[in-house]
């Protein structure tokens, strides 16, 4: 032990330190970068191209071998070799230079989405996962679940009509629900709707919509719409939004006059000696969150008030059916109050 | 015909909940809920709630003031570690007193006298009866008096206040406030704060309060704090600070050990544990005063006794191991000398040594065997007089004379630190390790509450002796 140097040991510890960080490190650690490579086999391939052509297909746009080969993260050469594939097991064919899905193609490319979609409700409704992750947690889901295991789960979060993000989820025979409204920027201003669908592609859009805590099915009214931005109210608060993003909002139009009321809240922006009645709780509070708020109840109609001011800013203590009941702030905003 | 019939009203009852969309189960339940208030608006009268409530306000508003909530909330939980430390004191000595200086003596000229073999008695009485005396002797005292003050608090309603305040600084660990209470329960005995994590009811929350509740220092690793500091650190300074050198040493431990549960908590909410399920609500409940008798009772009966009688369970083979690793030998070395050889390297590398390491292995049952363990061992492979024979654990009245077989040992300031670091950081004991796997009933969370705090202990202080040595 005497010809040890406390300066080696300390480099050989580091240097096994970086290494482990090097191989484990969140997404692009080697050990998930091969396991992600092994995984990324022919079927999902071709399931990603499938699912790639029913997007397209879905909005209208037409797609060639070009536009198909940027879209997607894999070799060239495997795409075309798969795309190979597919045309002589009929699930795609050519129309000129346009890539389109058969019959089959399109009932497959359905089954996929089901599953992507349902497995973002999943995540939504029974985990704790941020809904920044959702949508790549169920890119890998997507490939894994077989068509028996989502009807299970389908079943399992009560058949589901729509996804956390508002997108309609195919039922087992292939029905699609239709979202209704229309983008953001096409509202005047003066039009009153509630946001139906939030588009959750691409991913720095999407960022910037949560950031502005923004809720699905909230109701909001445009009181600015111009080339610049877009300004509308919801739930208490101002929100400004650049045309190109407000884009990715899909809002159905509220035609007869549902009153919003100027003076809907958020419970989170009650102060100290007011008092509110509760007019609902956001549909962005879900599953177990959302029905122990009831159970304590945050329920229509109730009156509430803070109780205690906490000394670090929250969560505050507030009173409710004379109980004293302490919210952190990110769940007090989706509980909407009138105040008196 | 009929199964026909019943395919017929499935497919209508799915083409119906289609139609009715996903918002029709939230309005039921709104409706229900609502209905609910107004009935009792209509019904229910209540009168004196008022005026109790007033007073509530009033101590509220005290207890959760920006300027006096925090120094009320360390004063009482300081009071209660005070306490439950110096008050332990006179009822453990009686108890060691009773079991280890008087029964111990008394079984063994007994076992003499009816000429029972040595391997027996040594197996029996040294072995077995000793570890469980030690453990009650140690254990028992500062646990009946901690839960009990613990439950009073809890009992009376102060203690979701403390929780209500610190909640922000735990919401930035990923962390719930109600943490605050399981953590102060760790520091009477880890095994009650496990239990006491089933007051968090979010899934995720509770996982990562049981999994860093080992960071608190529990009252089986105080002592040895205690010890340890007095012998070392406070020798380093003039004699008139030398007591308040150790005192700030050990607090310094235990304050490293919530830094420690910080960051883990942490770490853990942002890989392991991010996709469980995470909701918060602390009810606040209306203060009354605690039925004294009735928590004394119950804190006794199902906090102390249960943890006792599981601590004994595991203690009893805990010290037939240290006296038969002490007294079988292969070739002409004792089990326990072969293993402190082979372990003496690796001690070395993180500024600890083979006795050490091995005293942490056989006391995994309890941590408060640790010390009369490392002293039964250093006299027995240092050869030098003093102790009570090969396998029988021993502590000294005399806290210099420990201090001189332990530096007879080999050790200097740097294994006194290292070992008050790692009493922190290590496993936890058997007993709690048991108690996680009944709360979690899952063995992987067991495994990561178990492995983790040691694997952070080796880091530590490896880290801690290798920049030691550059200086």
């Amino acid at each position: 032990m005497n010809n040890y140097n406390p300066l080696v040991a300390l480099a050989i510890f580091f240097l096994i330190v970086g290494l482990l960080y090097v191989i484990f490190r969140p997404v692009k650690g080697w050990f998930w970068l091969l396991k992600k490579s092994i995984k990324s086999n022919e079927k999902v391939i071709i399931e990603d191209i499938l699912k790639q052509l029913y997007h397209f297909e879905d909005s209208d746009n037409k797609v060639d071998m070009k536009t198909l080969v940027q879209v997607l993260d894999f070799n060239h050469g495997r795409i075309v070799e798969a795309i190979n594939k597919m045309t002589i097991n009929d699930l795609i064919y050519f129309d000129s230079d346009i890539l389109k899905l058969t019959e089959n193609g399109r009932d497959y490319a359905l089954r996929i989405v089901r599953v992507h979609r349902l497995w973002e409700r999943y995540l939504a409704d029974k985990t704790g996962f941020h809904k920044t992750e959702w949508h790549d947690r169920a890119e890998m889901m997507e490939h894994k679940l077989s068509h028996d295991d989502a009807d299970l789960l389908s079943a399992k979060l009560g058949n589901p009509k729509f996804d956390p993000h508002g997108d309609p989820i195919p039922t087992k025979s292939g029905k699609v629900a239709e979202v209704t409204g229309v983008e953001l920027p096409l509202l005047p201003v003066g039009a009153v709707g509630r946001i139906t669908h939030i588009e959750d592609e691409p991913d720095v859009i999407y960022k910037q919509i949560l950031a502005e805590n923004i809720h699905m099915g909230s109701l909001i009214k445009v009181i600015e719409n111009n080339s610049t931005r877009i300004v509308f109210r919801s739930e208490g608060e101002t929100v400004k939004l650049a045309p190109i993003v407000a884009a990715n909002l899909t809002v159905a139009r509220i035609e007869k006059e549902v009153a919003i009321e100027d003076n809907v809240a958020r419970l989170s922006s009650l102060e100290a000696n007011e008092t509110a009645k509760i007019i609902g709780i956001s549909r962005e509070s879900r599953g177990e969150s959302r029905r122990r708020l009831l159970d304590l109840g945050f329920v229509k109609g109730a009156t509430v008030s803070i109780d205690l001011v906490n000394p670090l800013g929250q969560p505050n203590a507030y009173l409710i059916k004379g109980t004293s009941i302490a919210l952190r702030n990110d769940q007090a905003s989706k509980i909407l109050i009138k105040k008196d | 015909m009929k199964k026909n019939n019943i395919d017929h009203i499935i497919e209508l009852s799915n083409e119906l909940r289609w139609q009715i969309g996903d918002e029709f189960h939230d309005n039921l339940t709104e409706g229900i809920y609502a209905d609910a208030a107004d009935i009792v608006k209509d019904t229910v009268k209540t009168s004196d709630s008022e005026k109790r409530f007033r007073l509530d306000a009033k101590i509220d508003k005290i207890v959760t003031s920006k300027y006096f909530g925090f120094p009320i909330m360390f004063l009482i939980l300081g009071t209660v570690l005070w306490l439950t430390i110096v008050g332990a004191n006179y009822p453990s000595s009686l108890l060691a007193n009773l079991f280890l200086d008087t029964i111990h003596p008394w079984l063994r000229s007994g076992a003499e006298s009816i000429n029972m073999p040595w391997w027996l008695s040594g197996f029996l009485i040294d072995g077995v009866y000793l570890a469980v005396g030690w453990v009650i002797a140690v254990m028992l005292p500062p646990m009946a008096i901690f839960f009990p003050m613990f439950t009073l608090l809890e009992d009376f309603g102060y203690l979701p206040r403390v929780a209500f305040n610190l909640d922000a600084l735990f919401n930035k660990s990923g962390a719930h406030g109600k943490q605050a209470l399981t953590m102060s329960m760790g520091f009477g005995c880890n095994a009650a704060g496990v239990v006491a994590t089933r007051i968090i009811d979010s899934p995720r929350e509770r996982l990562i309060a049981i999994i860093t509740n080992n960071f608190s220092l529990c009252n089986g690793r105080w002592p040895t704090q205690i010890l340890i500091a007095t012998i070392f650190i406070g020798a380093v300074v003039p004699e008139s600070f030398s007591s308040i050198a150790s005192l700030l040493a050990v607090i310094g431990i235990a304050v490293l050990g919530m830094a420690f549960m910080f960051g883990v908590s942490w770490a853990l909410s942002k890989t392991v544990l991010k996709g469980e399920v995470s909701t918060f609500n602390l009810e606040l409940p209306p203060y009354r005063p605690p039925r004294f008798w009735k928590t004394i009772y119950t804190s006794l009966i199902d906090r102390t006794l249960i943890v006792l009688w599981r601590a004994i369970v595991f203690a009893a083979p805990a010290g037939a191991v240290i006296w038969l690793i002490s007294n079988l030998h292969i070739g002409d070395e004792s089990i326990a000398a072969w293993l402190i050889n082979g372990m003496d390297g690796f001690g070395f590398l993180i500024g600890l040594n083979g006795v050490i390491l091995l005293a942490y292995i056989v006391a995994i049952p309890a941590n408060e065997i640790v010390i009369p363990t490392i002293l039964m061992l250093t006299v027995m492979v240092t050869g030098i007089g003093g102790g009570a024979g090969a396998g029988v654990m021993f502590e000294l009245d005399s806290i210099n004379a420990t201090g001189d077989i332990l530096k007879a040992g080999g050790w200097t300031l740097l294994t006194a630190i290292n070992l008050m670091l790692f009493s922190l950081l290590h496993n936890p004991c058997s007993t709690t390790i048991y108690t996680i796997y009944k709360e979690t009933n899952s063995v992987k969370w067991t495994t990561v509450a178990s492995i983790m705090p040691v694997i952070l202990g080796f880091i530590v202080c490896f880290l801690v002796a290798q920049i030691w040595r550059l200086f």
